[in-house]
């Protein structure tokens, strides 16, 4: 089980956001700067709920070689009007939703932004591809030089930021710039470590990519109720 | 409610751009079809009964309520399966008090709005309208940290999602919740994800939907409407929201079956049995589950329908 440790502990919320604010123009999608505690996670030895950060997340990763079982890929009962092919993003929880057939869903466990995806709405799964092309944006070229040297497209690869594969978002006929992609960090799922974008790993974005068509409706769930603008 | 209080300003002007299009081939009556599911289940409920009853062929034409309106005054449609009191009351009154030119039938589905709780936003205490002006109850309902709890109060372009903020304001817990709007397919799978995860969420509802079939909710509990309480501003002032106040529930809507008096006059006997049809509210959600959830065609749910319900349909058709 996980849980947002935010509503549990106000001030120490308010100050993650006020730093992530400062942090959100700096990179789109990527970017795995300082990770912050969002979550916690239910330490069945100890019976308490503890936090989740990356310093914990790296170490259970090195001993587990996986992430904790709330975020490795399952079916779950899910009710739902929403027919099945469709996807529900809870940045809250760190779940993505595969709606299937029977009141079920297929659930990842998903890496967001530290300020969530910083708005609310339904778009639509307008491309995917294979291996993707990263671009770093203009902004991150110009401060990064790691960045520099791709500034005219990272290839696809095990390398490559994006991982495995990428969803594009579309809000009718126009890309969003969100996405929703592999990691080079698989660690990082459950927690709120980059901008913007959605991050899974390479084996669940390779699972959902085999199983959404274009055109699938994706709902993105209210995360952080007061950054909501809509698309 | 979507289709009695709050409009969706596109689907709205929508309405009002749809022609009333002649049909191919004529049919004996054309029943005007909404685009919400019990709408849709009702004009084919409708249209078949009225085929097994009284041999009429009746088209189905999908049409937004205002066209309708003109529709059932030049008798180029005949009925309409669900008019919403009192959103539409202006068109009632033109066309069936002032005009004369249609009937809405005596018996109504009543309809039913407020806030609703997720079986652990009940567990939490929240019940009341009053539990939901206490801080340290409303804290569970936080998503973002900031220590406040957040409501979903409708989406952006529904008259209603005004009218919650000004009873937010009115009943004291905008104060300490915050007051979110959005689509309502995004509030629904929020309901969804939050009922998956045994997470507390409170958020406006409105019966029937069949989101109570989906999920066990708990409507909270408020004072019963009280018009003397009830001071909503039209909604054309800038500042109606702040200018209103609204201590109380919603007032109980309803919505009837229309069809021509024209009509009326042609087939008293038709005229006769829509009279008599009497949905409950129960079966409305039902027919929204059916086409919402189910996925269930609205031709192919009202056959079952109508199959299952053959001496209901008797009774109704009984002159």
């Amino acid at each position: 089980m996980i849980r947002n440790s935010l509503a549990a502990d106000a001030k120490r919320g308010r100050r993650m956001r006020k730093f992530g604010l400062v942090m959100l123009a700096a990179c789109l999608c990527l970017g795995p700067l300082a990770a912050l505690a969002a979550t916690q996670i239910y330490d069945a030895r100890t019976k308490k709920w503890v936090d989740y950060d990356k310093r914990k997340a790296r170490q259970y990763f090195a001993r587990n070689k996986q992430v904790p079982e709330a975020f490795r890929r399952q079916v779950v009962p899910f009710r739902t009007a929403e027919p099945p092919g469709t996807i529900i993003i809870d940045g809250n929880q760190h779940f993505l939703y595969l709606i299937q057939p029977g009141g079920q869903a297929i659930r990842y466990g998903i890496g967001v932004g530290r300020e969530g995806f910083g708005w609310a709405g339904i778009v639509r799964v307008g491309r995917t591809a294979e291996w993707p092309t990263w671009t770093p944006p203009p902004e991150m070229v110009a401060r990064d030089p790691n960045a520099a040297k791709w500034a005219a497209g990272m290839p696809g690869g095990p390398d490559n930021p994006l991982g495995a594969r990428a969803l594009y978002l579309y809000e009718g006929e126009n890309d969003t710039i969100y996405r929703i992609h592999g990691t080079v960090e698989p660690w990082t799922i459950g927690l709120d470590v980059s901008s913007g974008c959605i991050r899974m790993n390479n084996d669940d974005i390779i699972d959902l990519h085999s199983r959404v068509k274009i055109g699938a409706k994706v709902i993105v769930l209210m995360q952080g109720a007061a950054l909501y603008k809509g698309v | 409610m979507k289709r009695s209080t709050k409009f969706r300003v596109a689907a709205f002007a929508a309405m009002l751009a749809a022609p009333v299009a002649l049909p191919v081939e004529a049919a004996d009556l054309v029943i005007a079809m909404p685009n919400w599911p019990s709408g849709q289940a009702t004009a084919n409920i409708l249209k078949l009964s009225i085929a097994n009853k009284f041999g009429l062929d009746a088209e189905v034409r999908e049409l937004g309520t205002i066209s309708a309106f003109v529709g059932l005054e030049k008798g180029e449609i005949d009925v309409q399966p669900e008019v919403w009191r009192p959103n539409f009351e202006d068109l009632i009154k033109k066309y069936v008090t002032d005009k004369g030119a249609v009937v809405l039938s005596g018996r109504a589905v009543p309809a039913w709005q407020g806030l609703c709780a997720t079986p652990e936003a009940a567990a939490a205490g929240l019940k009341t309208i009053a539990d939901l002006s206490d801080p340290a109850k409303t804290a569970v309902l936080d998503t973002d940290g900031d220590g406040r709890g957040e409501v979903w109060i409708g989406a952006p372009t529904w008259l209603s999602t005004g009218i919650e903020r000004v009873r937010a304001n009115s009943y004291g817990y905008a104060a300490n919740l915050t007051l979110v709007e959005a689509e309502e397919d995004v509030a629904m799978a929020a309901v969804d994800a939050a009922v998956a995860t045994a997470r507390p969420m409170v958020f406006y509802c409105y019966a029937p939907h069949h989101v109570f079939e989906l999920h066990k909710l708990t409507r909270i509990e408020e004072p019963a409407h009280d018009p003397a309480k009830w001071k909503i501003v039209p909604a054309d002032d800038p500042l109606w929201v702040t200018k209103s106040s609204a201590a109380t529930a919603w007032d109980t809507a309803y919505f009837h079956i229309a069809y021509g008096a024209a009509f009326g006059k042609k087939h008293p006997d038709v005229a006769k049995f829509l009279e008599r049809v009497d949905f409950s509210p129960q079966e409305v959600t039902a027919m929204s589950y059916a086409l919402e959830v189910e996925r269930q065609t609205p031709p192919d749910y009202a056959k079952k329908w109508v199959d299952g319900n053959a001496a209901r349909i008797d009774g109704w058709a009984r002159q």
